[in-house]
């Protein structure tokens, strides 16, 4: 990456800071980023909006110098190259069995006479954390902290190089509505200093509330370049982020079954999570749930999955009831695919038909104490033929591409033919060809009498796949899109309504809902 | 008297008859490295060279080494450590560690003794230590369950407790006073077609406990946990069940080993296996079993504490003062596990 002069210049106020010209990245064969531009100002707050997989984290990367493009270039304007480019990240990187004090100072902390100078950070630390409105005493452990205070610190850690430029990369998707307010205070006071910042989020409405320019990616292109707030609206943003024409909703012909349904929830309460849920799943039906992060999504399919204790409320999964643990839901003949499949989906230093065979012989013990394990490979050949796996039972699962890894967790659960099949974000990280591959499957298993739950991160996902998809917002289920209603249009919608009121159930702290 | 003194002791026998065995020396060892090698490998490949280069480097110097005797001997010398060592493959493989076994192996001991004192049959008395031996073995797995804490510092603590209980229920002294010409104190005890009949029943126990953790479920549960506990857990394999089982296999074959040391010593030593559980889990490092578990081989840990045995041996061979066989004994520790790393590497790099 080139970090070049431009002429100098004494304002900083509504100056180019940065310069980004037609960056272009590929991994594989996927463009992350295809002629992207961006110009960032000083002393405003620039929002970067698009949806997963629009190469909003990859421009991110770029610009903070921790990726290189294959092509384009990146111009920091000459008094923004002392400060460099601070990055606020959404996954917080600090250390929590340390003090807010000793988190600030991660690289060169002052020191006198080899010892840490506390005197010398605080002195530092004051002003900044008293611009953030941060008022915790320094000697706190970071852990301790509320999630908001958490993240404002990560913020005052990345003034304290004196950036000129701030990237905040969607900073309020776990905070509350008062811990928001406190953030737009934040940045009107650093806009105010001249910093640009570039605001990366999901959130339309933030967009509205604290931007003064809006880019939106979609597939690696800007389709809204640096507009004024002034001169856009949220339908304008949906339309770019989503493309020009709403495609039409796919029309499926899929009856569910008669009988009672596998899967049924009625009143369900999680303390701090979900409050009076009630729905049932039928056999051969793809529900999806969606909702925006913390809205109790991903809890209702936890609850399915014997992952969360439940309050309240009646549930049944299977022939059975509230299952208490994983194993007792897949007992019940839940197969669970989870959205971080290398922690929580795959022995990935195994090879692929012991991984196959991990829930059918391992879980459920089909096949005996000890059966042959030509038989266990032979069963593995069926299930990778089925899914088109490129990769033999032999091979090592490390050694396989993201999408033929999802193949291989896929593999393990249709081995014991589930009549309940929760996926979270089933496609993530996989490209085109396997994503169509992989939902062929969801709707066989559909086909077959399964009862299939799907949360996804990808909203097209959601109506290419489903036949109705929940919404809830603030842990409860607030409505259903279904038939020809399903759009993203209608479901982003639906997913945004009474967000600015998302101070959640469980109000400021450090919990989030498990993913 | 630990394993060191014991193979000091025995090998200086060996070096005092002088060369009146060396018409039975074996060429090197290597025999039997050779056969086993192609089909383990590449993880037991390692650990046996090593093993057969100490052999032959021990044995070429000094040739009464290679006496048959002294080299069933010195095997015979490694079978309580090796027996231990092929159930805490099973314990490591899923990332646990059974410190415990040193004291479960005393007090098994104990057990065994008191109870062929007070006239229990001895061949009976022998399922009663290995049942003693396993309760041990799911009481670790208890409460490492029930208090939520790593099994490292919950055997910590039942090391002490179980040579507590041996103790106390020993006096503090040696049990003695066994009726010494039972059979099972004269066949156990001794040898059978010329060899330890100890080293029949490790050889035994590590062909099962080598299918076991290969081709069983059970063994298979065990990997899939050591591999990726948290998708272990996703996958619903019951971990705690198998924790259990594991720490009760390796409680088993501690008791295995008390059994064969009660009707080898014909007395029950409250005090013996003092440290048994280091070396029982260096010889499963030296063996390939990692510690982050995943993998394990039973015969990669009965080489490796061959291996200790070997050099316990040898040292006295080499005249290394008795002050330094602890130094060399660690040093060869760290050469042995340094080697087989590499040539590992190197075998990864070659396929």
């Amino acid at each position: 990456m080139r970090h070049e002069d431009t002429g100098n210049t004494e304002n900083t106020e509504n100056t180019d800071m940065l310069t980004a010209r037609a960056l272009v990245k590929s991994y594989g064969g996927v463009k992350a980023l295809d002629g992207a531009d961006i110009r960032l100002r000083g002393g405003e707050v620039h929002a970067l909006v698009g949806e997963n997989g629009a190469g909003k984290s990859t421009l991110v990367r770029i610009l903070s110098g921790t990726l290189a493009p294959d092509d384009g270039s990146v111009l920091l304007a000459d008094e923004a190259r002392a400060g460099g480019i601070a990055v606020v990240s959404q996954e917080l990187s600090l250390f929590p069995d340390l003090s807010v004090r000793e988190n600030l100072f991660p690289h060169r902390p002052p020191r006198r006479f080899g010892l840490l100078d506390r005197g010398a950070m605080d002195r530092a630390a004051r002003p900044v954390l008293a611009e953030l409105g941060l008022d915790v005493d320094p000697r706190t452990l970071l852990g301790e902290l509320p999630l908001a205070d958490q993240q404002l610190t990560e913020i005052a850690r990345a003034l304290l190089r004196r950036p000129r430029v701030l990237v905040l990369d969607e900073p309020t998707s776990a905070l509350s509505a008062a811990a928001v307010d406190r953030l737009e205070r934040v940045l009107r006071t650093l806009t105010g200093r001249g910093i640009a910042i570039l605001y990366v989020t999901h959130f339309l409405e933030e967009v509205m509330r604290f931007a003064q320019r809006v880019t939106v990616l979609r597939d690696g292109r800007v389709t809204l370049a640096g507009v004024r707030r002034e001169e856009t609206g949220v339908p304008d943003l949906v339309t770019a982020m989503l493309g020009g024409t709403p495609p039409l909703p796919v029309h499926r012909t899929r009856a569910p079954a008669e009988g009672p349904p596998p899967v049924v929830l009625a009143g369900v309460c999680v303390p701090g999570r979900l409050t009076d849920v009630t729905f049932t799943v039928r056999a051969g039906e793809v529900v999806g749930v969606a909702g925006l992060q913390g809205a109790g999504h991903l809890d209702a399919l936890a609850v399915v999955c014997g992952r969360t204790a439940v309050s309240a409320g009646r549930v049944h999964v299977g022939d059975r009831g509230l299952p208490r643990s994983l194993r007792q839901a897949v007992r019940a003949g839940v197969a669970f695919v989870p959205s971080d499949r290398k922690r929580y989906g795959l022995m990935t230093d195994r090879t692929v038909w012991e991984n196959a065979t991990a829930v059918s012989w391992l879980a459920l013990g089909r096949g005996g104490v000890m059966p042959s394990r030509s038989e266990l490979v032979r069963r593995t050949l069926d299930l990778t033929e089925r899914l088109r796996l490129r990769g033999g039972p032999h091979d090592v699962v490390t050694r396989l591409s993201g999408g033929n890894q999802q193949k291989v967790v896929f593999a393990k659960w249709l081995a014991t033919d589930p009549r309940i099949v929760v996926l979270d974000d089933p496609t993530r990280g996989v490209d085109v060809g396997v994503r169509a591959e992989m939902h062929r499957i969801v709707g066989e298993l559909a086909a077959g009498g399964a009862a299939v739950l799907v949360a996804s991160t990808d909203l097209a996902e959601l109506t290419e796949l489903c036949d109705r998809v929940l919404v809830f917002v603030r842990g409860r289920l607030t409505g259903e899109v279904s038939g020809g209603r399903l759009t993203e249009h209608e479901l982003a919608a639906a997913m945004q309504a009474g967000a600015d009121l998302r101070a959640g159930p469980r109000g400021e702290g450090p919990a989030t809902a498990g993913g | 008297m630990t394993e060191t003194d014991r193979a000091v002791d025995d090998a200086e026998r060996a070096r005092e008859q002088g060369g009146r065995g060396r018409r039975f020396a074996l060429p090197s060892g290597r025999p039997w490295a050779g056969r086993l090698a192609p089909r383990w490998l590449p993880d037991e490949l390692g650990v046996l060279v090593v093993l057969a280069l100490l052999v032959a480097g021990i044995g070429i110097p000094y040739p009464d080494f290679l006496d048959s005797d002294n080299l069933l001997t010195t095997a015979h010398n490694s079978v309580y450590i090796s027996l231990m060592a092929c159930g805490m493959v099973f314990a490591l493989a899923m990332r646990e560690v059974d410190l415990s076994v040193g004291g479960s192996y005393a007090m098994c001991l104990v057990v065994g003794a008191l109870l062929v004192r007070e006239g229990v049959a001895p061949w009976s008395a022998v399922p009663l230590v290995l049942l003693t031996g396993i309760a041990l073995g799911v009481f670790n797995a208890l409460v490492t369950t029930l208090l939520a804490l790593p099994s490292f510092i919950v055997t910590l603590g039942t090391l002490m407790l179980f040579r507590g209980v041996g103790l106390a229920l020993a006096d503090g002294k040696q049990i003695t006073d066994l009726p010494l010409d039972d059979s099972f104190f004269t066949l156990a005890g001794g040898d059978a077609g010329g060899v330890p009949f100890a080293l029949w029943v490790l050889l035994a126990v590590v062909a099962v406990l080598t299918v076991v953790l290969a081709r069983t479920r059970f063994g298979a549960r065990v990997r899939a946990i050591g591999s990726n506990p948290d998708a272990a857990e996703f996958s619903g394999i019951p971990v705690f069940r198998t924790r259990v089982q594991a720490l009760a296999l390796s409680g088993l074959t501690t008791a295995c080993a008390a059994t064969l040391a009660l009707a080898y010593y014909g007395a029950g030593d409250p005090t013996l296996g003092q440290g048994y559980e280091l070396q029982a889990i260096a010889a499963c490092i030296i063996g390939g079993t990692p510690l982050a578990g995943g993998r394990g081989s039973a015969v990669g840990a009965v080489a490796g504490a061959m291996i200790l045995s070997v050099v316990a041996s040898g040292l006295v061979f080499f005249e290394v003062p008795i002050n330094w066989t602890s130094f060399a004994t660690g040093g060869v520790i760290l050469v042995a596990v340094a080697a087989d790393s590499a040539l590992r590497r190197g075998g990864r790099r070659g396929r």
